[in-house]
């Protein structure tokens, strides 16, 4: 929660500094931001194979909890998908590629910036903005009402850190392990499964 | 964008490189902050300075919440059917 009100805050103040309109014209996003992106992803990826639990919970756990994260990312390309039918403004692959994000803002948008439009990378900021901050308040009826995966399935990639506590609190201890493998799991998913939403 | 797949590949590996290093693990994730940070506020920018972008911010909203919702609806459900049929102690 707090992590996300400081990127929500550095996202406003660039708003700011943009229609302040002191900005340099010479300003090339594209540029600037493919060097930048390079530099997240290769650091992403560090801190992922860095992580020893990112390879031990993968070893250590019976075969039926990798359905787990599956079933996440099926039920939510179902819901997405869903929605483009509703929403003529987005098309299959847009709405796929935001929520292929599953919470994971930070990523997720500036991966869609880069690789569709500005207005897509906001769409995906804000949409899983709201998965996390959503997870974090309706996890407790969740769980009571759709069993001990709810939580999990909410927070998707968040499920290993943020919205953690939140899950082990309301789904138990247990779960917690449940969590953040699946969240593993998707956060390593996430910028794939962007790129190949988008590229082909 | 194979070259961001292959970015991220060698990140992986100098992570497993590391793994028994857990100063540069701080570093790392400091760093990893911080280029979140700054790509977050370049984004901020390019959205404040592009006119279409802010005349559609109403839009916008609407399809992010539209999106978000629909992906923890199909998600917990789903997650509902995999907990009865897999997990619950019976």
């Amino acid at each position: 929660m707090r992590s996300s009100l400081i990127i929500f805050s550095f996202f406003v103040a660039g708003i700011l500094a943009g229609l302040s309109g002191k900005i340099p014209a010479g300003f090339d996003w594209n540029k600037i931001g493919g060097y930048a992106l390079y530099i997240l992803m290769f650091l992403a990826g560090s801190s992922i194979g860095s992580d020893r639990n990112s390879w031990k919970v993968l070893a250590t756990h019976n075969y039926k909890i990798i359905w787990v994260p599956v079933t996440i990312i099926l039920g939510t390309m179902a819901g997405a998908a869903l929605v483009s039918l509703v929403l003529p403004s987005l098309t299959l692959r847009e709405s796929l590629a935001v929520g292929a994000g599953f919470g994971y803002y930070s990523l997720s948008s500036v991966f869609i910036t880069q690789l569709h439009s500005h207005s897509l990378g906001v769409v995906a900021l804000l949409s899983n903005i709201f998965r996390e901050v959503a997870t974090l308040l309706i996890t407790p009826l969740l769980v009571t009402y759709f069993g001990k995966l709810a939580g999990i399935a909410s927070g998707g990639a968040t499920a290993m850190d943020t919205t953690l506590p939140v899950i082990s609190r309301y789904s138990g201890k247990e779960y917690a392990i449940v969590a953040v493998f699946s969240g593993i799991v998707l956060t390593i998913l996430v910028p794939i499964l962007v790129t190949f939403i988008l590229t082909f | 964008m194979i070259s961001i797949l292959l970015v991220l590949s060698a990140g992986i590996l100098v992570g497993l490189m590391i793994v028994r290093k857990p100063a540069l693990h701080q570093l790392n994730n400091h760093l990893l902050n911080w280029s979140i940070y700054l790509l977050l506020f370049l984004l901020g920018i390019s959205v404040g300075t592009n006119q279409e972008v802010i005349k559609d911010l109403g839009t916008i909203g609407y399809e992010a919440i539209a999106i978000a919702v629909a992906s923890i609806a199909g998600s917990v459900l789903l997650s509902g059917l995999l907990y009865n049929y897999l997990f619950k102690q019976k």
